[in-house]
């Protein structure tokens, strides 16, 4: 298999820790309190959908390397993290600030 | 999960009539203030940053070329860029938000500064922080 190709095992484990994270823990959706979370050092995860602005995942991911958080590429578009998170609407980005019981953040930084 | 909104650091103002600036956070806020009840910073920053100087301008040319405006300003965090980059310059004593009460104080303030900066300047370390931010047109990632 090609290295770095996401499996459909993989992914559908992602869902489902990003799912476990939504009903138990804490999270923000959206680039401005993503970058809020980032500032006082409270996020521990960011989630970026593949289409997110190119300008904009670079800040993001720039302000994740200043205060050493990790990035996941979400294998989908902001449609499909929306609906991951289980919500109605579009996600480009998301921030994981309690993972509650989910291992998300212990599991996928590594991963990538 | 590093906080790195701290003292010393390197920042870029985005908005205002300082957007495009280089600064150093001289003290941050983060939980805000009464009057400011978001996080903010004191920074410190380039009002005209010192023009290239080049090998044959006479010592004159060379002092007038080196000179730096600086500005002081309380910034929302929302409002600035944080950089890689740190700036260890000593401003602690001289740039405080008490500085900006009055405008006697701030341009005292100011002027002290832009002593400091330009010492700083002058001695070739910090390159980065005292030339102008590189704007590239179409550029779709972030350089700094």
């Amino acid at each position: 298999m090609v290295a770095g190709k996401k499996t459909k095992k993989t992914h559908e484990s992602i869902n489902n820790r990003l799912a476990l994270v939504m009903k138990s823990g804490k999270y923000t959706l959206g680039y401005k309190t993503i970058l809020r979370s980032l500032r006082n050092s409270k996020g521990k995860l960011i989630i970026i959908s593949n289409n997110c602005l190119p300008l904009r995942k670079s800040e993001i991911e720039y302000y994740a390397m200043l205060a050493k958080v990790g990035v996941h590429h979400f294998n989908g578009n902001n449609v499909d993290l929306g609906t991951a998170c289980g919500k109605y609407f579009r996600v480009s980005c998301l921030s994981i600030i309690d993972p509650g019981d989910s291992d998300i953040i212990k599991t996928l930084p590594g991963e990538q | 999960m590093v906080k790195f909104l701290k003292p010393n650091k390197a920042v870029i103002v985005l908005q205002g009539r300082f957007a495009g600036r280089k600064a150093v956070i001289v003290r941050s806020f983060d939980d805000g203030t009464r009057d400011r009840p978001y996080g903010h910073c004191l920074v410190a920053g380039i009002g005209k940053y010192p023009k290239k100087v080049i090998r044959k301008d006479s010592a004159k040319k060379t002092a007038k070329k080196s000179r730096v405006k600086a500005f002081i300003k309380l910034v929302n965090y929302s409002h600035i860029m944080p950089t890689r980059y740190t700036l260890d310059v000593d401003l602690k004593d001289v740039v405080t938000v008490d500085a900006l009460q009055s405008r006697d104080k701030k341009v005292t303030a100011a002027k002290e500064t832009k002593a400091r900066f330009e010492e700083r300047f002058k001695t070739g370390k910090n390159r980065w922080f005292f030339s102008k931010l590189r704007t590239a047109v179409n550029c779709k990632y972030l350089v700094l």
